[in-house]
This record gives structure tokens, C-alpha cells and sequence, in this order.
């Protein structure tokens, strides 16, 4: 088994089975995994600062399987920055927080592919600083009716002059989110507005929209699931990797460009790749650097 | 007969070397259950615990502790299991041919079959037909997932099946069972002799039918036609209206997101 010692910032951090291949039917093995963390490091760190990591592992690669593990592993080194977070009402549980480089390296080194984070910051888990809307859809409709609804909710949510940021969630859906960024604001908050904004949705586009989350009312439907508004709830982090067949990544796009490739109508031009990811990335800054930090109110609450 | 074997390589004794695959004889009749939560209807999954830590354990902490006395181990390396496992093999080669009456059931484990691979037909025909007449098995050494067996090879109706045998240290010993021999009656023993002959049957394990699974199985059918299965919900849904303010304004977001459509 291959082994590397790397140092970074002075940090040791040694890393193991770099030759394994975890996307085994595509070809992308655990260095070349390091290898997009490390490249898009620079893009992926403001979104996991400060944030309670939950790690979606798969040691024996995608097609194995794979486990959540919320409690930082105690094998951590002493440099790992932690956060005690108190689950609804019971014990607090320790997080791991990837606030640099050689953390976010050490969590792929456990090959947790997949990056998970709550919607509110550590420090302060019951202060969501945004509200998402996660488009999600049921078969046979796909990427391109979640394109139709995020376009619809861009224009329902302006109307409320509140900005929405679209993601794709690098696997069939897009995520929507509405930055906040205010002290005070709640998840009861969030959920009662995201969820008034399904059920409008739901009510003047029902053979496009459920805001049900029974499958059987999801079928041939886009499920916006404002449930994620919950701090219980955590959603892939922007410009994660996803452990699928492919290595695609949870990534931005701009409103004109979702409308293009609605236009288009190709549901494969969606996915952005790993490669593309950084080359995008670097070329664009970060798409959704405003949802770190702009301020808006929920109205009528 | 399954197509995919669970082994291939070949079977050979002397000069003669036929390619076959091996195939399971039999499915334990099982029914087996998921274990659900009870609240959501989740299928549960396991977790190594650490009732010390009080915490899950993941794979790249779990290691290997044979225990010699109470909660004292010796460590084993997969490395070092592996340099005494016998090397993998592709041949059952058969040592000797034996007198199939001369195995005591006792030694029998798992059952399987051989099927002869493309271009192993023939010889392998010849084979069981030539074992039938003889009535003789062939007693191999055969190596499967890392572990090396002693296997009887049998002709059984036209095909060749597979057994694996315990080794002789790993059958208890019966001596403590029998009771002490004592004088026993020769009117008693006609007695029970008649009563045992009036009672033989030919073998026909089709008679005797497992009948917890086949009541397993009935209610199965029943209960999924009289009530659809339940399915894992994720989150329940509550139905009712957001604030009045709040669909006032979204209700008028929307018609002029309509009009400009």
C-alpha cells in the first residue's frame, strides 16, 4: 500500500492507499481525489468554515459501502479543529471543522468523497444563514423540470426581493439558496417561508411541482423538499465531490447559463466534472461568494 | 442448473484433467427478515461499537484478537493470516478413490456440484458414469476462499456433487454418549425390531416439507394482499397554510411572474 507524508503549514499529515481506485467503473483514484481538494481548496474552504462536517465515507469506493460519521474520529491529529454542537435537546456530539487545507486533506485521506454541512455555522446551530430549497426529482422528470421549477422560484422570490444562488447537486437536482446572514433569523423561520413557497409552487404548477415528500406524489414531479430547513438537516457543500458512477461535483451556475441549458434541453450538460470544476473555478472566482455574506429578510413573517 | 459458478478450474486425478465450475446444491429455506425501525420503517444497518469510548468504530480501527484468556489477545495482521493460508488453486485433485459407504455422514458439510465447463463434457460424462458403476468417490484436497478442504467427489444423478468434509479433530468425539452396555432381552429386542419393520418407508424427503416456512410464506401472501407494504418515509407532512401575509404576498409574486411568462 502506498503511503505519503505531507507537510502543510508545518503540519504533518500522512496519506495512505493513494493508488486505490474509488471510482472504480470511471477511473479516479484516491490521489487524484487529494488532488481536486487540494485544487479547489481555495473555493470549497469558505463554505465548510466554521461548520459542523458530517463525513460520508466510502473506504472501499464508491460502489461499496458507504458511512455517515458525525463524531469526529478520536484518531484525529491534535491540529484538527473541533466543535461540540448539542443534538435536538440531547448530548452535543464533536464535529470536525475543515477550516484549511490540511484538514480538508485529512478528511479525504478517510475518503469521505462526499462533504456534508449544516445550513447554520457551529457557533451558533440554531441561526440558519440561509434558506435552500432543494429541487429534487421523481422519475421520469429530471434535471431539466428542476431547471424549469429553479427559474420559476428565481422570479417568485424576486417578486419578494429576496436573490436566490443555484447549485447542482452533481447528481439529479439543483439546489436553490436564499443567503439570510442576519442574527435571529430561525429554521421555524426558514421552514414556514420555504415551505408558504412549495405549496404556491405546488398550487399553480401541480403537474410540475409537489411539495410532498410521499413518493408516490413525487413521480414525474420536481419535489421541493423545504424540509432541509431544519438544523438537524445537512446539505453537500458546494463544490463537493459526489460518489457516484463519476466523480461530479456540486457546482454553481449562473441564472443565464440554467437558462441556456434549459433551453438546450440535454440533461447531461448539467453535470459538471471534476476537471471542469477547478478550470471553472478559477476562471469565474466563486459563483456563490454572496451567499457567505449578503444580507436579506424574510418578509411577512 | 445455476450457470455461474462460485469456482472454476478443473477436476484431475492421474492423467485426466476436465474443467468444471462449482455450484451451490443448496438454498437453506430461510425466510429471511430486514430489521426495520419501528418509527419509520428504515432498514437498520450494523455498526461496530466500542462500548468503552462509547462511540462507533470504523473499519480502519477494527483489528484482528485471537484470545487466549479472558480479555487477553494476540494480534493478527491480515498479512499474517494470509502467510498461512494455502495458496489459491485452480485443481481438485482427487488422492484416492474410496468405497462411498465407507464415509460416515457425520463428515459431510456443505454439498455442492460440479458442472463441466465448454470442451469438459465428454470426459466428464465418462467420469460419472464410470464412478456410479464402481460406486467410488473421490477423496480430494481442494482450496476455496483461503481455506483448504477435504472433499468427497460423488456420481449423483448424472452429475458429479461436490462435498466438503470436516477434518477428523474437528468431530467430538461420542464415547461419553452411549450408555453402559447392559443386558438387553432378545423377546424385547424382536419386539422393537417388528415395530421398526412395520414402520419402513422408502426415502422421500419430499414428504416432509418445511412447514414453518410454508407458514411463513402463506401469511406473507395474505398480509401483503390485504395491505399494501409500508414504505420509509422520510419526513411526515403536515398540511395547512403559512402565514396569511406571507401566501398574500407570494400569491401576488406569482401572477406577475405568470404575466411575464
Amino acid at each position: 500500500m502506498s503511503r505519503a507524508v505531507v507537510e502543510i503549514a508545518e503540519r504533518r499529515l500522512s496519506l495512505s492507499n493513494l493508488e486505490k481506485d474509488l471510482y472504480p467503473s470511471y477511473g479516479f483514484t484516491k490521489a487524484q481525489i487529494l488532488e481536486y481538494y487540494r485544487g479547489i481548496a481555495p473555493f470549497i474552504l469558505p463554505h465548510l468554515k466554521d461548520r459542523a462536517l458530517t463525513l460520508k465515507r466510502y473506504p472501499e469506493g464508491v460502489e461499496k459501502d458507504f458511512f455517515f460519521e458525525k463524531r469526529c474520529p478520536s484518531h484525529r491529529p491534535d491540529w484538527v479543529r473541533t466543535a461540540a454542537v448539542p443534538q435536538n435537546g440531547g448530548e452535543p456530539i464533536t464535529f470536525c471543522l475543515v477550516n484549511d487545507l490540511e484538514t480538508l486533506l485529512w478528511a479525504e485521506n478517510l475518503a469521505s468523497l462526499e462533504l456534508h454541512v449544516p445550513l447554520a455555522r457551529a457557533g451558533s446551530p440554531e441561526t440558519p444563514d440561509s434558506m435552500v430549497f432543494d429541487l429534487d426529482p421523481g422519475e421520469p422528470a429530471n434535471i431539466l423540470e428542476c431547471a424549469r421549477v429553479a427559474l420559476i422560484l428565481r422570479d417568485l422570490l424576486s417578486g419578494m426581493e429576496l436573490a436566490g444562488y443555484v447549485k447542482t447537486s452533481g447528481q439529479k437536482g439543483l439546489h436553490v439558496f436564499v443567503p439570510l446572514n442576519r442574527k435571529g433569523t430561525t429554521f421555524e423561520d426558514t421552514k414556514t417561508f420555504s415551505k408558504a413557497v412549495a405549496e404556491i409552487m405546488q398550487k399553480h404548477y401541480p403537474d410540475l411541482v409537489t411539495a410532498k415528500m410521499a413518493k408516490q406524489e413525487r413521480k414525474g414531479k420536481v419535489f421541493i423538499n423545504w424540509s432541509q430547513n431544519d438544523s438537524s438537516k445537512t446539505m453537500i457543500c458546494i463544490y463537493s465531490l459526489r460518489a457516484r458512477e463519476k466523480p461530479f461535483v456540486s457546482f454553481p451556475l449562473e441564472w443565464g447559463e440554467l437558462e441556456s441549458l434549459a433551453g438546450l434541453g440535454d440533461s447531461e450538460r448539467f453535470q459538471v466534472s471534476h476537471s471542469e470544476a477547478v478550470r471553472r473555478a478559477e476562471k469565474m472566482g466563486d459563483l456563490f461568494q454572496e451567499v457567505l455574506v449578503k444580507e436579506q429578510k424574510l418578509p411577512h413573517l | 442448473m445455476a450457470a455461474q459458478g462460485i469456482w472454476s478450474g478443473t477436476i484431475s486425478f492421474s492423467l485426466v484433467a476436465i474443467p468444471v465450475r462449482l455450484v451451490t446444491a443448496v438454498k437453506p429455506g430461510r425466510v429471511s427478515f430486514r430489521m426495520l425501525h419501528s418509527t419509520d420503517y428504515s432498514p437498520l444497518a450494523r455498526r461496530m461499537f466500542c462500548p468503552e469510548e462509547q462511540t462507533m468504530v470504523t473499519p480502519d480501527e477494527i483489528i484482528r484478537g485471537h484470545e487466549i484468556l479472558p480479555d487477553k489477545y494476540v494480534l493478527m495482521t491480515d498479512e499474517e493470516l494470509e502467510s498461512v493460508s494455502p495458496e489459491r488453486s485452480r485443481t481438485i485433485e482427487i488422492l484416492d478413490f474410496i468405497d462411498t459407504k465407507e464415509v460416515d455422514p457425520i463428515y459431510y458439510d456443505h454439498p455442492y456440484y460440479l458442472v463441466p465447463s465448454k470442451g469438459g463434457e465428454k470426459a466428464y460424462q465418462l467420469l460419472v458414469e464410470v464412478m456410479r458403476r464402481t460406486n467410488k468417490a473421490g477423496l480430494a484436497k481442494f482450496v476455496l476462499a483461503e481455506r483448504e478442504y477435504l472433499v468427497a467427489v460423488k456420481s449423483k444423478d448424472g452429475a458429479l456433487a461436490l462435498t466438503t468434509l470436516h477434518y477428523s479433530d474437528e468431530i467430538l468425539p461420542d464415547e461419553d454418549l452411549s450408555p453402559k452396555k447392559e443386558k438387553t432381552e432378545a423377546e424385547e429386542e424382536s419386539r422393537m425390531k417388528k415395530s421398526i419393520k412395520k414402520m419402513i418407508e422408502d426415502f422421500d424427503p419430499g414428504k416432509y416439507a418445511n412447514e414453518r416456512r410454508k407458514g411463513i410464506m402463506e401469511l406473507l401472501e395474505t398480509k401483503a394482499k390485504e395491505k399494501p407494504p409500508v414504505e420509509a418515509p422520510v419526513v411526515t407532512d403536515e398540511d395547512g397554510e403559512g402565514p396569511s401575509d406571507l401566501v398574500a404576498a407570494l400569491e401576488e409574486s406569482m401572477r406577475k411572474v405568470k404575466e411575464g411568462r
